[in-house]
């Protein structure tokens, strides 16, 4: 076999495991009962802030902080909307087509381990991307169109709002390489409630200047970065004079949903590789599984 | 008569010596040169879970172009073995060669068809679109798929269902449709674990015919199973195992031929006349039936012959060779 030739084997199973993966979303009905939530849920947001921008009778200078909050806490919302989404994806993943015995006639094909679980990585990870950014668009037109606010900078939000939901389902996968299906999705979603409750703990730490609180919410940032890219997220969500106006007070400084600075390069670098490392430790995983 | 066929017939008498590596056995394991290697060749295979042993020293050798019954009853090791055979787990000790690679190998995969005992497809696609994925899967050149896909449907009756979705299908359809994917691709070794659990009787006799079809095709088949009446049917030679050991191999007349036994009717005669005539077998019965027990496979001829120079007038000669599930009962019994 040649070398373009063994790459392009190497590529297609893994390509053909995402593309069967996207398909089950799309018959599933997965992708509709998303769509139609979200219709409702984003027409609901912009019936909401076209009632503030309107007939709250709010001056334009606390619009500055209202709308932006309103948006944050409505990303916030979706945020978990994703990671509970990604888990629910996830955790059948692999324990689930194992336990009916799907996965049998698959695992004996020339395919290998790692190319089933980086197809089926690939495959959610793109019904996410897509979810995220379709659900991120909206939010920003209808809220725009209803009340003609515009959060400052959508993409890199949308993008780390997916990234948040990437980590969760790539840990939730790993474990359902190991562990049956609900297990996997509640310990995931465990863990991922674990590290935003640790975010705030870190928040408030930074803000009324306790080391040890700080301390916590940035090791727990580093063991699972679920936390780290909302708040990257949010920063992206954040105007300018919203900005100034959380930093003038220490209540403001110590929102939850407020991000005073840009992540770092080094954090961001540390997050890819913490996606490295965990969709290894699932390959691995997965490799040794015996079926 | 080739050194692999000899190597098995050898082993046919019993589980065979573990003598070298499965890798020599198998003609070192090289996939698409192997012409010569066994199907299957095994040595000493060994599986525990957690300190249960599944399988405990499996040793045989199935040649090519074979329909080989791998029976035994309930809880015998017989799944673990085809697993192991297609590396969906791994061998606690000894050694498994398919088609002359060891076993899990993914160039031999792509000659390999299983129908696995839990058949489950995708509910959500259409039995068409299975059999497409796995023709990509199978990586089976694009221009290939449209008449492999036809053919299998064809094959095991599905060719008015192709269109509908798997998860409309009943449990025997299902079954069809996976050992419709089992076919795909001209495989040289089709494994079959229970192909008929989920079948009807004009199902079975479908099976039988494609197993068929497949040994005129020169394929091997190994065909897992603990109905006996299947394997009776349609295997050129089988392997009984239990609690994880092989306990015999051999033909279908290895088997259970050694164990003919002869009614006969005789009138003419008086007394006890086949004094005689013992060295054939156990004699009993009474005046109209006598019994002749143990005869050695092809004597009944020769047993005629001499009850007719004695001056017996023979009226009828039953020969009757024990089923298969006679033998096999024998054989679970003696262990």
């Amino acid at each position: 076999m040649s070398l373009t030739a063994a790459r392009r084997g190497s590529a297609g199973p893994a390509l053909t495991i995402a593309a069967l993966t996207i398909t089950e979303a799309l018959r599933r009905r997965l992708v509709l009962a998303f769509a139609a939530i979200t219709v409702a849920v984003v027409g609901l947001s912009g019936w909401g802030f076209y009632l503030l921008s309107h007939r709250s009778g709010i001056t334009s200078g606390e619009a500055t902080l209202v709308l932006p909050t309103s948006y944050i806490l409505f990303m916030f919302m979706f945020s978990f909307v994703v990671a509970l989404s990604a888990s629910a994806i996830a955790s059948p993943a692999v324990s689930g087509e194992i336990d009916s015995g799907v996965l049998h006639a698959i695992a004996t094909r020339p395919v290998r381990s790692a190319e089933i679980l980086l197809g089926k990585w690939l495959g959610l990870a793109a019904v996410l991307a897509a979810y995220t950014a379709v659900v991120s668009g909206l939010e920003f037109a209808v809220v725009g169109w209803s009340s003609g606010y515009l959060a400052p900078d959508p993409v890199p939000a949308a993008a780390f709002l997916f990234a948040e939901g990437a980590a969760l389902l790539t840990l939730v996968l790993l474990l359902s390489t190991r562990l049956p299906t609900l297990a996997a999705g509640v310990i995931g979603v465990a863990l991922f409630g674990i590290a935003w409750l640790a975010g705030v703990v870190g928040t408030l730490g930074r803000a009324f200047h306790i080391t040890a609180l700080d301390s916590a919410g940035q090791v727990m940032a580093y063991l699972l970065p679920t936390n780290g890219l909302w708040q990257a997220a949010v920063y992206y969500l954040e105007p300018h004079s919203y900005v100034i106006r959380q930093l003038a007070s220490q209540i403001g400084r110590g929102d939850p949903l407020f991000t005073p600075t840009a992540p770092s390069a080094g954090y961001l670098a540390w997050a890819g590789v913490w996606f490295v490392l965990v969709l290894g430790a699932g390959v691995i995983s997965f490799g040794r599984r015996e079926l | 008569m080739s050194p692999t066929r000899s190597a098995d017939q050898q082993a046919a008498l019993g589980p065979a010596a573990p003598t070298g590596s499965a890798r020599a056995a198998a003609g070192a394991g090289t996939p698409g040169t192997g012409r010569a290697s066994p199907a299957v060749h095994t040595i000493e295979l060994r599986k525990c879970y957690r300190g249960t042993v599944a399988l405990d020293g499996l040793s045989m050798t199935v040649p090519r172009g074979e329909v080989f019954g791998f029976l035994g009853p309930n809880g015998a090791g017989k799944t673990t073995a085809v697993k192991l055979l297609l590396g969906l787990v791994r061998p606690t000790g000894g050694e498994a060669m398919v088609l002359g690679a060891p076993a899990g190998d993914l160039a031999a995969r792509r000659r390999i068809g299983y129908l696995p005992e839990l058949f489950r497809y995708q509910s959500w696609l259409t039995a068409r679109e299975v059999l497409v994925l796995h023709c990509r899967l199978m990586r089976l050149a694009r221009a290939r798929w449209p008449a492999e896909v036809e053919a299998a449907l064809c094959t095991v009756g599905l060719a008015s269902r192709g269109d509908d979705r798997v998860g409309t299908f009943s449990k025997g359809m299902q079954q069809r449709l996976g050992l419709g994917v089992a076919l795909l691709g001209e495989p040289a070794l089709v494994v079959l674990d229970e192909p008929t659990s989920a079948l009807d009787p004009v199902g079975r006799h479908d099976v039988r015919m494609i197993i068929r079809g497949l040994r005129d095709r020169g394929a091997t088949v190994f065909l897992n199973t603990h109905l006996l009446a299947e394997a009776e049917n349609v295997c050129d030679r089988v392997t009984v195992i239990d609690r994880g050991r092989s306990v015999a191999t051999g033909t279908m007349a290895e088997l259970v031929g050694g164990q003919a036994s002869v009614r006969l009717r005789i009138a003419g005669l008086a007394g006890r006349w086949w004094q005689p005539l013992e060295r054939f077998g156990r004699w009993s019965g009474d005046r109209d039936w006598l019994l002749v027990e143990g005869i050695a496979a092809g004597q009944v001829p020769d047993l005629v012959a001499a009850v007719a120079r004695l001056g017996g007038r023979i009226e009828a000669v039953v020969p009757q060779r024990p089923s298969l599930e006679d033998r096999f009962l024998q054989l679970l019994g003696e262990q």
